[in-house]
């Protein structure tokens, strides 16, 4: 579709909502395809190919939003979605008594293309399948797995943003994944691997040091193997070092969204009122980004149109500010970080987080496991789940003992739990490489927005009590 | 619009794409059709969110024998029809064979509707902001304990259609309205939540969810530590033990796991699995329920199973090609958008999930099972952690805020976090009591308050 069509189409929402008396008027149009494919046992046991495409248009009536959305790209709809934006915004504007308003900022015109060097939709589906039977293939050459599992997927498209302020945005979201999952029962036990990640590229990702079918069959196949003889956990409060992955799913899910703003403004957070305190011990800091030197999911703009950059959360222990949408960001006075994101067309922008990772320290990895002593190395997890109260518990799906200042025995499925804001202040260093991931599968979710893509990661970090649940 | 109109207009958009699926020559087509018109309110201390529109999505399955492809996209347009039907081909044409698959749905067969309330359709975003206000009303928010408060409101009609190539076309309405309230509140350094809900086919009354939900989170303040370990009973409030088997259940009861050899009752047809008093039953009839439809997902007449009965177990749950497999029939319980609801339907096939799980109602309320323990626990809200159960041992440990101790049949206090281990297998085999209280959780599982022993209970 001609992009100068889809701006046109916008910018009539813009006119009209205006003229029936919207304040200010956000119009974008998504246009996003996806591939799945699932090979289970060599099977396909589900592939799909899913095109996400409609808009959605904002209105803001003296502080307070309404947001209608249609699939239809046609005039008459855009416009039957703009009349019922503005009544949302103008008939719910006297319950709502937190006016989140915003300051007119220079309009912004940006169209940036994908330049990626093997773009996903240049090749055929076999081809993606071709894939997973290389990376179940290597699996196999480790184990004799139960049940093998194959996971591929890819989300591409279009983004177009217009807003009252004259602002015409086009970008290309980007995200291509690979997991490979292997499974033993025996002895009424089960084993289970996951493996693979994702990322902002096009197909050479799967080219990459690390990222080939081979390396992640492979390498699913001997954590399952290890697995088998997996050891308990010791069960009460560890020293525990948690990789990249792990450290970046826990600081994402117990940090994050307590940091994010509209959690702040309602006073449910936590982390409400407390900008200037410490929080954490002088070893931690905290960044969301939108697009980073370490990798992660790629996002220039936010669904406001708001240019995305680096937000410090946390450093050196300190809480420095929260993640904004433009609203609360003009409540709170506060810098806007470009935080205001909707999963599609289907939903409103909320504020959401970036790539979410901790800051980097001084320590080798050796120096890291020397530290900790005795302990677990918590590598990998499957399934998380926190409370708005900062509490949290992680199944730890792929772990080591450390034992003597050395990692030793693989571990069992564990739970990891605690409460965040208790944990930080048992930070005790961090190691000096940062490594963030991103990926289709998983994401973020909130408010039935599942599924953003988000980055997340961070050095090795030491955390000490960290409440280790024993095997299961 | 009328409820009938939109059955008639996914009806008609299905037809239309078997008969585009004829003349493209695909061998087997399957054509899922959905429209959903949606407006939702929130108001959570202040901050109003409204949003509102139609959601219009195809899902297409395309058979070349056993090769499979299906493909999705949201709108109804002509071209989209076409694309999404010539995507699902040709993803077929590369497809290894799928040995399981045995066809789509030939015949048109239809089982009762749920309750349908028109009215849901004349409602909007003022309807809802009414709601939110009765519900405000009820409930005094200058009590300093309250850190914060929200409500809400949603309300949606929706109707889907099935075709098939093989002859298949059916289609299935709801309606649904629901509301919620949620409370922050905290005392003393003692910060607890709590909420309350409806969700229904019908209109209803608002009245006594914010109570509800406000008193629940303000009696949890001045919590105690448990102070050690100890197996106890647990007595568990009947929305949080619905969410407590939801999650024992969804791997035995699956005819998926049954057919892939990882049901850790596979081998267990016709034995006891659970104290004979259990007797639970896969409900898609249950009128007032959003499970009710006239079909499944794949085009198969809903209906009602018993898969548990006074403890022993009597089959699994099936889909049509997962039935067929076992050598069972469907069991009507095709789904599509995740085993326990979640991503838009049209955007995935059809797999096998829960409609409405019920457990039969025995005796005694709540109130009379604690009165009768001893010593033990009150499980008031959703632990945290149900996920991390293993599936093939049944072993899980979880963390649970909102629990009172029980000393000689009465609430001494409530406590502070404390984690609750098991597993869930000898747990089915140790209930104690089943109370005669069901309620809706907001699950796709409904059970009546439950006594369970053998918890140890820790902090």
């Amino acid at each position: 579709m001609e992009k100068d069509y889809v701006f046109d189409l916008l910018q009539k929402a813009v006119e009209k909502g205006q003229k029936l008396g919207g304040e200010f008027i956000e119009a974008r149009y998504d246009d996003l395809q996806e591939t799945t494919i699932n090979l289970t046992n060599e099977m396909v046991k589900q592939s799909s190919s899913l095109h996400r495409k409609g808009i959605g248009v904002m209105a803001y009536y003296n502080g307070t939003p309404g947001y209608s959305f249609t699939p239809e790209l046609s005039k008459e709809s855009i416009e039957e979605a703009t009349i019922r934006a503005v009544k949302l915004a103008k008939s719910t504007d006297n319950r709502n008594t937190i006016k989140l308003d915003f300051d007119e900022i220079p309009s912004v015109k940006d169209k940036i293309d994908a330049k990626l060097k093997k773009h996903p939709r240049d090749f055929e589906f076999g081809e993606k399948l071709e894939l997973l039977k290389r990376g179940v293939g290597s699996i196999k050459e480790e184990i004799e797995p139960t049940t093998t599992t194959g996971l591929y997927g890819e989300s591409y498209g279009e983004k177009y943003f217009v807003n009252s302020e004259g602002s015409e945005i086009f970008w290309v979201p980007i995200v291509v994944d690979l997991r490979m999952i292997s499974v033993i029962i025996k002895d009424g036990q089960q084993a289970t691997a996951f493996e693979g990640t994702g990322a902002s590229k096009g197909f050479e990702f799967f080219e990459m040091k690390g990222s080939s079918p081979e390396e992640v069959g492979k390498l699913s196949g001997k954590t399952c193997k290890e697995a088998l003889d997996a050891v308990a956990a010791p069960a009460g409060k560890t020293t525990t070092l948690v990789s990249p992955q792990m450290g970046g799913v826990v600081v994402h899910e117990s940090f994050g969204h307590l940091s994010e703003s509209d959690f702040v403004v309602t006073g449910q957070s936590p982390l409400s009122d407390r900008v200037g305190e410490q929080l954490g011990s002088d070893h931690v800091s905290i960044y969301d980004e939108g697009i980073t030197e370490y990798g992660g999911y790629y996002l220039p703009y936010d669904d406001q149109g708001i240019k995305t950059g680096k937000t410090v959360l946390l450093e050196d222990g300190i809480l420095k500010g929260y993640l904004h949408n433009r609203g609360t960001a003009k409540k709170m006075n506060a810098e806007m970080t470009g935080n205001s994101r909707a999963i599609n067309f289907l939903f409103n922008p909320i504020v959401r987080m970036k790539n979410t990772y901790f800051g980097k320290g001084d320590l080798t990895f050796e120096e890291a496991v020397e530290q900790v002593g005795t302990g677990v190395y918590a590598v990998d997890m499957s399934g998380g789940q926190v409370g708005l109260d900062g509490n949290f518990m992680f199944n730890c799906s792929k772990g080591y003992l450390i034992e003597n200042g050395e990692i030793t025995k693989p571990i069992k499925n564990t739970a990891l739990s605690g409460n965040i804001l208790e944990l930080l202040k048992h930070v005790q260093g961090a190691t000096k490489e940062i490594k963030i991931k991103t990926g289709y599968f998983g994401g973020c979710g909130k408010n039935g927005q599942n599924g953003l893509a988000v980055g997340y990661g961070g050095p090795n970090v030491i955390m000490g009590q960290v409440l280790v649940g024993g095997a299961q | 619009m009328s409820l009938e109109d939109i059955r008639n207009k996914v009806l008609g958009i299905a037809d239309q794409t078997v008969k585009y699926a004829r003349d493209l020559k695909v061998p087997s087509a399957e054509i899922f059709v959905i429209e959903q018109s949606t407006t939702s309110l929130t108001d959570n201390k202040g901050k109003v969110d409204s949003r509102d529109g139609i959601i219009q999505g195809i899902g297409i399955r395309a058979a070349i024998g056993k090769q499979l492809g299906f493909a999705s996209s949201t709108g109804f347009e002509d071209e989209t029809l076409k694309s999404t039907l010539q995507a699902a081909y040709n993803i077929a044409k590369v497809s290894p064979e799928n040995p399981m698959f045995n066809g789509f749905v030939a015949e048109t067969k239809t089982a009762k509707e749920g309750i349908l309330d028109s009215n849901i359709l004349n409602l909007e975003a003022d309807d809802l902001i009414e709601k939110c206000n009765i519900m405000n009303q009820e409930v005094d928010l200058s009590d300093k304990r309250i850190i914060s408060g929200s409500f809400g409101s949603n309300i949606s009609h929706t109707g889907y259609a099935i075709g098939t190539t093989e002859g298949c076309l059916a289609s299935s309405l709801t309606t649904s309205f629901s509301a919620n309230s949620y409370f922050v509140v905290t005392e003393a350094g003692d910060r607890k939540t709590a909420g309350d809900f409806i969700n229904s086919r019908e209109i209803k009354s608002v009245e006594g969810i914010a109570p509800r939900a406000l008193n629940k989170a303000l009696s949890s303040l001045g919590s105690k530590a448990f102070g050690g370990s100890e197996v106890l009973p647990t007595v568990w409030e009947a929305r949080e033990a619905a969410s407590f088997l939801a999650f024992a259940f969804f791997n035995v009861f699956s005819g998926t796991t049954y057919v892939e050899k990882s049901n850790p009752w596979s081998d267990k047809l016709n034995e006891q699995v659970a104290s004979k008093e259990l007797t639970v039953i896969d409900d898609g009839q249950k009128p007032d329920t959003q499970a009710c439809h006239a079909i499944d997902s794949e085009g198969t007449p809903k209906q009602t199973t018993t898969i548990i009965k006074e403890g022993i177990l009597q089959t699994f749950l099936f889909n049509k090609m997962y039935g067929e497999v076992a050598g069972f029939a469907t069991t009507g319980n095709a789904q599509r958008g995740g085993p326990m609801g979640g991503a838009a339907p049209y955007e995935s096939t059809p797999s096998v999930g829960f409609n409405q799980i019920l457990v039969e109602e025995v005796a005694k309320n709540l109130n009379e099972q604690i009165a009768e323990m001893d010593r033990g626990i009150l499980i008031t809200g959703t632990p945290i952690g149900l996920f991390t159960a293993n599936p093939v041992t049944g072993d899980f440990s979880v963390t649970c805020n909102d629990t009172f101790l029980i000393e000689n049949g009465e609430k001494v206090h409530p406590l502070k976090s404390v984690s609750i281990a098991g597993n869930y297998f000898e747990t089915l085999n140790n209930i104690r009591f089943i109370g005669n209280d069901r309620e809706p959780s907001g699950w796709p599982i409904d059970t009546p308050s439950m006594t369970f022993t053998g918890h140890t209970i820790s902090d």
